[in-house]
């Protein structure tokens, strides 16, 4: 089967990993079901428990968004829609990252209430295969035993995404991997009421919610900047994309060219390129030579999904000034 | 293995050795100390009447199920009970505001007073007529959590306990 992404098709290799990110995100999700039942069953009062039972709740919205993204993104561009729909994928980055913030603002107001009002927690016994203890214990086995796995699911997803260059699975890899933090901090807040300080749970909420919210700006910021077209970065958002300088690079290669500069936009996991050629001879440049110039950029990497090729006597201030070293 | 892995193990680790060793004797703890205070001393108990559960004569006798419980769990930890006889509200006040150790009255698992106590579990359930089950609980002072556990201890080994 041939899977696409807009009019590209994949080659070999990313379909193979876009099948392992999919299976990757539904064990996710088979994950989460299991945590969030099992989180929710020994919730008892603790403020720290319900953060961290609801940033595994949040927990979803990337995979979903991401197995969402996906798939509407691999129509094909048509009148309507003539640039593809591959800006589902920054659409759905923005509403994950919206969630994040909202949840992470009503959880530090909560528990910062739960601290001024010296609110002391009660956790008491519980009954279970006839023996009674202290409802903390289990709280904090059951923290122990889901604090690990994601951490493990998040580098596997990391690798994906940089190969997809998927920044919602990105986003989703870099929570997974701090997501250990959340379930320590849960166990200190119950560890600590269970050595009598009430205020380490409420301070442990915070904590989580701290990293919620954090999450949420991070994300909030690179998924407003990509629906703001800035140029393409690396799918961690580190720096520039150097498909960028590739393209340009081979246009300056041509005999024909005299200089070359492109403004690309990441339309999510492919790129859309408008290319400036300043030609030697402007009277001689033939439209077969544009096609040829244009077919070979795009097959040098399957995200150069669009390319138009601009012959100009002079080329734009904006693909210039990119040469001389500037801020973001 | 990972860094954070690690790192994370190691603090698991930590903390779980910090309960089992030098606190497990106190674990969990009473942020104010209300186990230690009521073993050997004065229980300061609630008392709201409401039937067969509890009841109160007006030369202070207190009687009733609950208070036959309650008289069973002092004895135990080797407490004086001290009844204080009021209205619920009055009862959860002075509760919250840490005049009281626990509070009784025929409360039951659906009671509004989550947000002034720490309610036990259940150590009895009975029909009522509209064939409801309904669990009784008692109520404790929230968040002396070493106190409310060794009340559970004792109320959810009770013959009637759910």
């Amino acid at each position: 089967m041939t899977i696409s992404f807009g009019h590209t098709p994949l080659p070999e290799k990313q379909k193979d990993i876009l099948k392992k990110a999919i299976r990757l995100e539904w064990i996710t999700i088979g994950f989460l079901v299991i945590t969030v039942t099992l989180v929710f069953l020994v919730l008892g009062n603790s403020q720290a428990m319900k953060a961290a039972w609801i940033e595994d709740l949040l927990s979803f919205i990337p995979p979903l968004v991401f197995l969402v993204a996906v798939r509407i993104a691999r129509r094909t561009p048509n009148p309507k829609h003539p640039y593809g729909y591959h800006r589902s994928v920054g659409v759905g980055h923005l509403v994950a990252a919206v969630a994040l913030v909202t949840m992470g603002t009503f959880l530090i107001i909560d528990s910062s209430s739960g601290l001024l009002a010296a609110e002391h927690p009660s956790i008491g016994s519980v009954h279970l295969f006839g023996q009674v203890f202290w409802l903390g214990w289990l709280m904090m086995g059951v923290m122990a035993l889901i604090a690990l796995p994601p951490v493990f699911i998040g580098r596997a997803k990391m690798k994906l995404a940089r190969e997809l260059h998927d920044k919602v699975l990105y986003a989703d890899a870099d929570m997974n991997k701090a997501d250990w933090m959340t379930a320590v901090g849960s166990i200190v807040g119950v560890g600590g009421i269970g050595l009598g300080l009430w205020w380490a749970d409420a301070a442990a909420a915070l904590f989580i919610a701290g990293s919620i919210l954090w999450d949420g700006i991070k994300n909030t910021r690179a998924a407003i900047e990509d629906l703001m077209d800035m140029r393409a970065m690396t799918f961690d958002d580190a720096k520039p994309h150097p498909i960028v300088h590739q393209v340009d690079d081979y246009l300056r290669s041509l005999d024909w060219i005299a200089d070359a500069g492109s403004r690309v936009r990441d339309q999510g996991h492919v790129f859309h390129i408008e290319a400036f050629v300043v030609p030697r001879q402007p009277r001689e440049i033939s439209v077969a030579q544009l096609d040829e110039a244009r077919q070979a950029c795009v097959d040098l990497d399957w995200k150069v999904q669009d390319i138009v090729l601009v012959p100009v006597t002079e080329l734009p201030d904006v693909v210039t000034q990119r040469r001389t070293p500037s801020s973001r | 293995m990972s860094t954070p892995a690690r790192r994370a193990l190691t603090a698991v680790a930590l903390v779980v050795t910090l309960g089992l060793t030098g606190c497990a004797s106190s674990f969990p703890a009473d942020p104010d100390g209300t186990l230690d205070r009521v073993t050997g001393g004065a229980l300061r108990v609630g008392i709201s009447p409401n039937g067969d559960w509890t009841d109160m004569t007006d030369g202070g006798e207190a009687s009733g199920i609950e208070v036959s419980l309650v008289e069973d769990f002092a004895e135990g930890i080797d407490a004086e009970i001290e009844w204080i006889e009021g209205g619920e509200e009055k009862l959860f006040t002075d509760l919250a505001a840490g005049r009281l150790d626990m509070v009784i009255g025929g409360l039951t698992d659906t009671t509004p007073w989550t947000d002034k106590a720490a309610i036990t579990q259940p150590f009895d359930q009975v029909m009522t007529a509209d064939g409801k089950t309904v669990k009784h609980v008692m109520a404790a002072a929230m968040g002396e959590n070493a106190f409310l556990v060794e009340l559970e201890q004792f109320l959810l080994t009770q013959e009637s306990a759910p």
